[in-house]
């Protein structure tokens, strides 16, 4: 479903920040990214969203490269593509519902959803979304309103509501408590499998990354370490990826 | 015989620390000698004689006298001009909020598409701000004629500059993190606005027109004065008639409208807080 070829990076400033990344991502698949900070893991992530333009490499979205696209085709392509945070980057002041309905902003005119509109029956999917990840009584709430889990539970919902083929997740629970992220790994975990999408998710929990991981991709210094199912990688190998980063 | 390093003073006798402190009061000396300067050159310029004020006692007083009790018989014609003043308010500052939102778009730096735009947007804000409600409205009479419609055009665009300055300011501060997390859903340039931008900085939008609402109603009462209508210009004909009495009529009634404004969008604003 998401596949990374030769992927690079190299910034200005001639520090290379990825270097000839490749990885796979099938459909109903949960990738955990690890590493250690600054090793290339959330510039992965916006490489592959194209919020930065890799200096070379593929990205392919099905059959479509992301790459080798521009403007509203690339923006089109990039429908099916979601993305969630740490933060889950709500508009505070609009209502749940609201919030997970603006995922499928982009199937739609300009014109049918200027005035803060959008059809009905992408309403009554939001609440099939909010349903999903547990908080379809919250619909009416405003997002302010709403603790670090439930806001990125709505997240994953507009996420949703983008009907993706590929959920990108960046350090999704790094503001949680421990009992919250569990529950979004879990819910990460079951969407990807019931739903099919190919989930990447960049973590530091190490813990959460052996528990809900079908596989683990190690970064280190913008190159892969090793790229393992979960039960093959060792503690050991996990180890070396911070004590790297760290010296 | 030459000093050996231990022989040598430990301080200079007039050392770095002294000079500086020397040199900070001298700093000081001259900054205040400096602020006397600037309050007395502006008592000569402004050519103020308290002794006047006191001798000219009398003369208010008269004037005060002479002004009540206020004629409320007059009270049916002020109804009018007092309605034309609140409207010039309104609609200057309806015209003024239809401009300044899209110029504050391209005035943000964060939301412009381009820097000619932003340097052209930010340069018509500006100049709309710097020149003086007072004389736009002179330039409007002089286009257009007396009357209420050159106030309320001169209201306007003076507001394009205080309002498009403020709303690119909240733009500016908003939190990108929800726009940016919009953008990649796919959704397009319109939609975000609409859906992200507008949701998020509305309260605070609909706050500052209410203030400029406030402050153009107080505008809209001297614009009369160079003949663009409402109760302003009533005022003027009464003072040149010498009605003093129908003026303290016309001042109550500027009174309860300006408070009631002001009542009116404070208690507003903090409903939208």
């Amino acid at each position: 479903m998401l596949r990374v070829r030769g992927l690079s990076l190299r910034y200005p400033s001639g520090k290379l920040a990825l270097s000839d990344f490749q990885l796979t991502v099938a459909a109903g698949e949960l990738v955990v990214v690890l590493g250690g900070n600054g090793s290339g893991k959330s510039t992965l992530l916006r490489c592959i969203t194209r919020t930065l333009k890799p200096s070379a490499g593929e990205v392919w979205l099905g059959e479509t490269d992301l790459c080798a696209l521009e403007g509203e085709k690339l923006r089109r392509a990039r429908l099916e593509l979601a993305m969630i945070w740490q933060h889950a980057s709500l508009v505070r002041r609009s209502s749940v519902l609201a919030n997970v309905a603006t995922g499928a902003l982009g199937r739609h005119s300009t014109l049918r959803t200027m005035f803060g509109g959008l059809p009905a029956a992408e309403l009554d999917a939001a609440r099939g979304h909010l349903g999903e990840v547990g908080l379809a009584d919250l619909a009416d709430q405003r997002a302010g309103t709403l603790s670090g889990g439930q806001a990125q539970r709505v997240a994953i919902a507009r996420s949703l509501a983008q009907r993706p083929r590929v959920l990108l997740a960046d350090e999704p629970v790094a503001s949680l408590d421990p009992e919250a992220a569990e529950d979004i790994m879990r819910l990460l975990q079951r969407l990807a499998r019931s739903e099919r999408i190919a989930v990447l998710c960049v973590l530091h929990q190490v813990e959460l990354a052996y528990a809900y991981a079908d596989r683990v991709i190690g970064i280190r210094g913008g190159r892969i370490a090793f790229d393992l199912p979960r039960s093959q990688v060792s503690r050991e190998a996990v180890h070396r990826l911070y004590i790297h980063e760290a010296a | 015989m030459s000093l050996g390093i231990a022989d040598r003073p430990a301080t200079r006798p007039f050392g770095g620390a002294a000079w500086r402190r020397a040199l900070t009061t001298a700093l000081h000396c001259v900054l205040a000698l400096l602020g006397i300067a600037i309050v007395v050159q502006t008592l000569v310029v402004v050519e103020a004689r308290p002794q006047d004020l006191i001798t000219g006692v009398h003369g208010m007083a008269d004037l005060i006298w002479r002004a009540v009790p206020p004629d409320f018989s007059k009270l049916p014609s002020a109804a009018w001009p007092t309605l034309q003043t609140v409207d010039i308010a309104l609609f200057g500052t309806i015209v003024g909020v239809i401009i300044a939102v899209p110029l504050a778009l391209l005035a943000a730096a964060n939301m412009t598409p381009s820097r000619y735009a932003y340097y052209a947007a930010r340069a018509i804000i500006g100049f709309t701000r710097a020149v003086p409600d007072l004389v736009w409205a002179l330039l409007f009479v002089t286009a257009v004629g007396l009357g209420p419609f050159p106030g309320g055009l001169a209201l306007g665009v003076h507001s394009v500059g205080m309002l498009g300055r403020l709303f690119a300011e909240t733009i500016e501060q908003m939190d990108m993190a929800p726009i940016h997390a919009l953008q990649l859903t796919g959704a397009r340039r319109i939609q975000v606005f609409s859906h992200g931008i507008i949701p998020t900085v509305l309260p605070s939008l609909l706050g500052i027109s209410l203030y400029r609402l406030d402050e153009n109603i107080r505008s809209s009462l001297v614009l009369g004065f160079v003949g663009a209508g409402g109760i302003g210009f009533q005022l003027l004909t009464a003072m040149n008639l010498f009605q003093y009495q129908e003026v303290s009529l016309l001042l109550i009634i500027i009174f309860v409208v300006v408070l009631g404004a002001e009542r009116i969008s404070a208690a507003l604003r903090e409903r939208l807080a």
